[in-house]
């Protein structure tokens, strides 16, 4: 165990060695990430055990920006009076890079990890370092159904190695002050994309100075490249990318018109999508659900003016697709193999995946995986959140797609994807060359 | 531990029995050995067999040599340990694993050379190996030429040298993510970004305006301008040493001889700094090897992603490593990259016999 431990720091030291003691160069590495992030600082909440009682820890990140964390805890420890938990900030810029190398060896002692993405939870799975839950789940009789399948697109290997316990998925925000003041009809729930795009377009404004644009992408490559996958007969993992390209067509077409702004200029300024959709000049802008409660508590604070009167509805849809087919992202908490409280740490995380921790989940504005109308109801009764049918309506989804399914080489396809992402919006490579690259690369990453 | 060990005389005499005769031979050698050079080596070694001799009479455990050993080795400790438990431990298990398949949690598989032979396949790998080569050559002429202008200009008796001297040397200490963020602005994309702007206004046409570093084709010199900019106040100052240290008589002598501003620069000055070049080049390319913050600055956007036009060799290995973690093919990244150092390294200690005065 100790030789194996050794071995971990020495290839972790070996590996920074090897960046060449470059002076700052991981520092600066934290530093992109928007700001108000707590950044990588592992600071660890100190938590006086009372006698007998069982300390867990828990990896988190940005535990002062996050608003669930404290009421979770507080309210599990009133039930198990005999348990602690602990929460570890890893930092949210690099949270699973950090994870990662947290679990590997021997070394760590966390109870209870949160898992940000799915890549991550691949990668962590592929290193063994989780423990599969299913026996748990079977012992309790936890009812998965709940999860409206998620879980089961998280297998490996037939075997559940995580519960989600957020699942935010995508929307489309608009600012109504900018279709009022257009005198347009506001986007329902039931939009094609061809009546999305017109839309945008006829909001679109381009005196200079006084720009108004009716569409914003974030330079995410998921807010434009898996608008492909919602009509469900692709998957982002085929190898074949050529239904990317009506879509690419229809954002380039948008962004040479003045409908959006230009890709290069968001990524070199680093733009963040709060700060482009509160500057009251963006009409419509897709994004996920975990912007819900920020935006609502900015404008409550009085931080946001420019965007006050919003509202939400589901995303575009391809012809002939039911509405309400969208894009995914599970929050999910795992057990680690080596962790010291493996049975204590499961009621912590049946008690955050299951109908209480929902709850409080969605009493600050946050959507829990567990989804059920009454708790659609809660967040919708959240203050700040826009009090008209359609923006309510559009909290019910159809079918859930993960913006990155599992795969054991998802990381790997993530960098080909992101790079082919970023050479089409900035114009290095043309529509067909960009799909043709990854055709190119991601089979011969499924082929290795 | 006892200062002594009890002796045992039959064991002592037995000791001298060898030690003795072979002190006189070797004396005896010393005598007859004419090479200044083995006579010298052989008187040592009678020295250190007279040592034997006397800790055998006197039963001492260390003898004299071995304890001015250990106090220079105590010395060194401290900063020995460190070295070989974070640096020299980590570098030789870096080199195992380049040899290694690895996760860090599965069990290790041997790769012999297929770490190696994945990396001549891999665009990524051949596009860092490109960029980081042209990033080398591009910003150290440069960063010498601008380097050592400044230094000289700043040496001149002017008005407020030392304001531009500051100034000159503000880039290096500022933050390199605070600089780089304004350097993005500057050099934005948009036609509206300020030297887009001035570049317009010059006549070049909107449509080909440089899109700088979200631009495959611009990326690379935007960052090399930002390295020239943020690097050369540094090596200014090691520049202006280096003309502090030229003998102001020379300067004399070739006034005297008439020449004019510019035969005194390169018949005295630049002559004179040669081993500061010389120093300069090398650190400065083993710097430029090492590139990754500035980079990662100036073109990583939001996800961090480097593109095959901008990504370089640290990052490669760091991508790799700790987004992939492929340990062992990212190890032989790095030995790829320590033998490219190393070389140069080599260079400079056979330069430094050379041009060192």
């Amino acid at each position: 165990m100790k030789k194996k431990r050794l071995a971990s720091l020495l290839t972790a030291a070996a590996m920074v060695g090897s960046l060449a003691a470059c002076g700052g160069g991981d520092s600066s590495s934290t530093a992109t990430s928007p700001a108000g992030d707590g950044g990588a600082t592992t600071a660890a909440e100190t938590v006086a055990a009372a006698e007998g009682q069982t300390v867990m820890k828990w990896s988190i990140w940005d535990k002062d920006l996050t608003l669930y964390y404290q009421p979770l805890i507080e309210e599990f420890e009133k039930q198990n009076p005999d348990l602690k938990i602990e929460m570890v900030d890893l930092g949210s810029s690099d949270y699973q890079t950090v994870l990662g190398t947290q679990l590997t060896g021997s070394g760590s002692d966390f109870d209870i990890v949160t898992i940000k993405d799915v890549p991550g939870y691949t990668t962590l799975v592929n290193k063994g370092v989780l423990e599969p839950l299913d026996e748990f789940i079977a012992n309790d009789g936890v009812d998965l159904g709940a999860y409206k399948g998620l879980t089961d697109q998280i297998l490996v290997d037939g075997k559940l190695y995580e519960l989600p316990f957020r699942s935010d998925f995508w929307v489309v925000y608009y600012n109504k002050d900018v279709f009022d003041a257009a005198g347009a009809a506001y986007p329902t729930n039931d939009m094609t994309f061809d009546e999305y795009d017109a839309l945008a377009r006829q909001l679109t404004v381009d005196t200079p100075g006084q720009e108004v644009y009716g569409a914003h992408y974030h330079t995410w490559r998921s807010a434009v490249q898996l608008f492909g996958i919602l009509d469900g007969k692709n998957t982002i993992l085929d190898g074949s990318y050529d239904f990317l390209k009506p879509y690419y067509e229809m954002v380039l077409a948008e962004q040479e018109d003045g409908v959006c702004q230009d890709y290069a200029t968001l990524k070199t300024s680093n733009l963040h999508y709060s700060g482009a959709f509160s500057q009251g000049n963006v009409a419509m802008m897709n994004m996920g659900t975990w912007f819900l409660s920020t935006l609502a508590e900015k404008i409550k604070s009085g931080e946001y003016t420019d965007c006050a009167n919003w509202g939400i509805v589901k995303y575009p849809h391809a012809q002939g697709v039911e509405p309400g087919s969208t894009l995914a992202t599970i929050t999910a908490l795992s057990i680690p193999a080596n962790a010291p409280h493996k049975e204590d740490a499961w009621k912590f995380v049946k008690f955050v995946c299951g109908e209480e921790g929902a709850e409080i989940l969605a009493s600050t504005g946050n959507i829990p995986a567990l989804m059920t109308d009454d708790i659609a109801g809660m967040i919708s009764a959240m203050e700040g959140f826009p009090e008209d049918e359609d923006s309510k309506e559009a909290l019910q989804t159809a079918n859930l797609y993960l913006e990155m399914p599992v795969s054991n080489k998802s990381s790997e396809i993530e960098i080909v994807l992101n790079e082919a992402h970023d050479n089409i919006m900035t114009g290095n490579s043309t529509i067909d060359e960009g799909i043709a690259d990854m055709n190119e690369k991601v089979g011969a990453v499924l082929a290795q | 531990m006892g200062k002594t060990k009890t002796m045992d005389p039959a064991a002592v005499q037995k000791k001298l029995q060898v030690l003795e005769p072979r002190l006189e031979e070797l004396l005896r050698q010393a005598e007859a050995e004419t090479d200044p050079k083995k006579k010298l080596n052989l008187g040592r070694q009678a020295d250190r067999t007279r040592d034997k001799i006397r800790q055998a009479k006197t039963g001492e455990r260390f003898s004299r040599q071995t304890k001015r050993d250990m106090v220079a080795y105590s010395f060194i400790a401290p900063n020995f340990i460190g070295f070989a438990v974070f640096t020299l431990g980590p570098v030789i298990f870096a080199f195992v694993l380049a040899f290694l398949r690895w996760d860090g949690n599965n069990a290790m598989e041997f790769a012999g050379l297929g770490n190696f032979a994945l990396m001549f396949g891999n665009k990524r790998f051949l596009a860092a190996l490109r960029n980081t080569v042209v990033y080398c050559i591009a910003t150290v002429p440069f960063t010498l030429a601008a380097a050592l202008a400044l230094a000289v200009l700043l040496n001149q008796k002017i008005r407020g040298r030392n304001f531009f001297r500051t100034v000159s040397f503000f880039p290096y200490v500022a933050s390199l993510v605070a600089v780089a963020a304004v350097w993005n602005m500057l050099f934005s994309p948009a036609k509206s970004g300020p030297i887009n702007m001035l570049l317009y206004n010059l006549g070049v046409a909107a449509k080909s305006l440089p899109k700088w570093s979200a631009d495959k084709d611009w990326v690379m010199f935007t960052v090399v301008l930002f390295s020239v900019w943020k690097n050369m106040g540094y090596y200014m100052v090691i520049y202006l040493a280096g003309l502090q240290g030229i003998n102001g008589e020379l300067y004399e002598a070739c006034g005297l001889d008439g020449a004019n501003t510019w035969q005194r620069f390169w018949y005295i000055t630049l002559p004179q700094l040669r081993p500061t070049t010389f120093f300069v080049t090398i650190i400065l390319t083993i710097n430029c090897f090492k590139v990754y913050d500035i980079v990662y600055m100036l073109a990583g956007g939001n996800t961090g992603v480097l593109n095959e036009s901008a990504i370089v060799l640290v990052y490669h290995i760091y991508e790799e490593a700790f987004r992939n973690w492929n340990l062992g093919y990212a190890s032989a990244c790095a030995m790829v990259l320590f033998l490219m150092v190393l070389a140069i390294t080599l260079v400079q200690f056979r330069g430094e016999k050379k041009y060192a005065n």
